[in-house]
């Protein structure tokens, strides 16, 4: 996508114009872009590269960092702690993909059916407003909802013949309960998304299929999902980049990591290592590690867009 | 036709239980917030409050700085959103509409950058907040807040959109670029830049990584951090708790319902467009 625009962006340009206009661009140019690009030096570019470097020093914030070259890689290749970050932060980012996908699309194809106006207002904003609120508010107000003795939603599940695990001590159900939560949060975004991406396929596309003897589910297959498969392509990368990114709910809920390390994420470790053990290098080499794999994640993604995804 | 007017209704029927599903929690929330302390949290879950009291408010602002909390909060999110919308608009003016040395190049750059996580450049800018004497102020939550590539990128689409004529036009009217910018293209972007303020301020609003990294002094927390510290202080009783809670999720509310068109129409086009 970005040489596509900066390819119109230079055809635009068209025809010689006068040195003096030029060098009024240069000095508009260099006012214009400068905070942006001062503060991109600072906050992005700059850090960024002071990162790399610092992955290769072991540094404890306080005395000189002494340089071990690739010793921080060396060591977070034989870190099990690393290796549950990883695991725990794959099994997250694909659950929570696979199931915003389905369920925003479902929820996006049922609401785009409803004829009634009130029901639909109703269903649209109650799906979108939990992910208007913080994280902070979010996490908190779940770890109340699943508590063991006084939870609402512990309660109900009983009440349905469903007994509880005690999701927050007990390994097994730690990390799935994040995932739920996180459904809940941010399952409105996708939708809206998807609710979006469906008002662009054509209608008269569903009614030739329709005069062609297309049932419903033929449709839905063989016209809606081809259709809009560039908005379930956004999406999924979207939500996969965010998903990898987890950190506020499992930091708030289960600010150690989990029992037996069930819920540690990848910057839930990174954050752990950089600023509670105070390890500047081990800590850039584990962001090191996160900006590869989400590069190559994304890169997948692309790759594999070319071949499926539609576009005319 | 009976049979697809049956199936429309059971669509209708199952979508709004699932709407009322989804914000069972909050309802809970908000009865159990106003519930005197010594009969909250009974089962069944009760939708109004069983023994309505205030006093769980009073008792939460004792605890934290909670109007404090709320204008640092404030502070934070009008001055980054507005001073990014700035910076952006700018340098989406340069990309757009001016020609200079290594334009596309600087432009492919931070078009990059995109792939890079904020909490891979944390520690690096952790260090340099120290070293300017700004951990623990408002500022090291703002600066960074600044620079929004997306934004940027987003602008330069939208500029890119809007005819050049009009600029030639005023520019033969004696218009320079600063009333080109900002009394034409910004007026003509105004769908953009309601999706950006939404998008910008939604995300400082709701940041709780950055000032758990950079703020120490309950005085200096925004709403996220404030309302974190107070859960985990166990000072205060569940209760309580949700007062706090309640007291950030019900003004976010009202903002949503009436700004809602705008709030969704952000998502949607920033999500098509980008």
């Amino acid at each position: 996508m970005s040489a596509q625009t900066i390819a119109t962006s230079q055809s635009r340009s068209k025809g010689p114009r006068s040195t003096s206009t030029r060098r009024r661009d240069t000095l508009a140019g260099f006012l214009f872009l400068g905070p942006a690009v001062l503060l991109f030096l600072t906050f992005v570019l700059g850090p960024f590269i002071v990162g790399i470097g610092l992955s290769l020093f072991r540094w404890d914030m306080l005395t000189p960092p002494e340089f071990i070259g690739l010793g921080n890689l060396v060591a977070l290749a034989s870190d099990p702690s690393f290796y549950s970050a990883l695991r725990n932060t794959f099994v997250f980012s694909l659950a929570s993909m696979i199931t915003h996908l389905v369920a925003g699309f479902a929820l996006a194809v049922g609401v785009n059916a409803l004829r009634s106006t009130v029901a639909s207002y109703f269903v649209r904003t109650s799906l979108f407003f939990p992910f208007v609120i913080s994280w902070a508010a979010v996490a908190l107000l779940w770890k109340y909802v699943l508590d063991p003795t006084f939870g609402m939603g512990t309660y109900y599940l009983e009440l349905l013949g469903i007994s509880p695990p005690n999701w927050f001590t007990d390994p097994t159900w730690a990390l799935p309960a994040i995932i739920g939560i996180d459904w809940w949060h941010t399952v409105g975004f996708t939708f809206v998304i998807m609710l979006a991406g469906l008002q662009t396929v054509p209608g008269q596309l569903h009614e030739a299929a329709r005069i062609d003897g297309a049932n419903a589910w033929q449709r839905m297959w063989h016209v809606t999902i081809p259709m809009m498969s560039p908005t379930i392509f956004f999406a999924s990368v979207i939500t996969f980049i965010g998903a990898f990114q987890i950190f506020d709910p499992i930091q708030i809920i289960t600010p150690s990591g989990g029992p037996d390390e069930s819920t540690l994420s990848i910057v839930m470790y990174l954050y752990q290592q950089g600023f509670q053990a105070f390890q500047a290098g081990y800590a850039s080499a584990v962001a090191l590690v996160v900006f590869v794999i989400m590069a190559l994640v994304t890169a997948l993604q692309f790759w594999v867009s070319r071949k499926w995804v539609h576009n005319q | 036709m009976s049979s697809s007017r049956l199936g429309r209704w059971i669509l209708t029927v199952v979508l709004v239980v699932f709407g009322v599903v989804m914000l069972a929690p909050l309802v809970w929330l908000i009865s159990e917030s106003f519930t005197e302390e010594t009969s909250a949290f009974y089962l069944p879950p009760s939708w109004i409050p069983r023994d309505f009291s205030a006093a769980n408010f009073s008792a939460m602002a004792e605890l934290i700085p909670f109007g404090r909390m709320a204008m640092n909060s404030i502070i934070v999110s009008v001055v980054a959103t507005f001073g990014a919308l700035l910076v952006s608009v700018m340098a989406a003016y340069a990309f757009s509409r001016l020609r200079f040395a290594f334009r596309d190049r600087i432009f492919a750059l931070m078009l990059a950058a995109l792939m890079v996580p904020m909490q891979m450049t944390i520690i690096p800018v952790f260090f340099l907040m120290r070293n300017l004497n700004l951990v623990d102020t408002l500022g090291s939550l703002i600066l960074p807040a600044l620079i929004n590539v997306f934004a940027i990128f987003f602008f330069r689409q939208y500029f890119n959109s809007i005819p050049r004529e009009l600029d030639e036009a005023a520019t033969l009217d004696g218009a320079g670029h600063g009333w080109i910018l900002f009394r034409m293209l910004v007026p003509l972007s105004s769908p953009a830049i309601a999706a950006m303020t939404i998008l910008s301020f939604e995300a400082t609003w709701n940041n709780y990584f950055g000032p758990l990294i950079f703020i120490r002094t309950e005085e200096r927390m925004t709403l996220p951090l404030g309302l974190v510290t107070l859960q985990a202080g166990q000072s205060g009783s569940s209760v309580v708790v949700f007062a706090a809670i309640t007291a950030v999720v019900v003004p976010a509310l009202v903002v949503f319902l009436l700004f809602q068109r705008a709030f969704i129409a952000s998502v949607a086009t920033a999500g098509v467009r980008g």
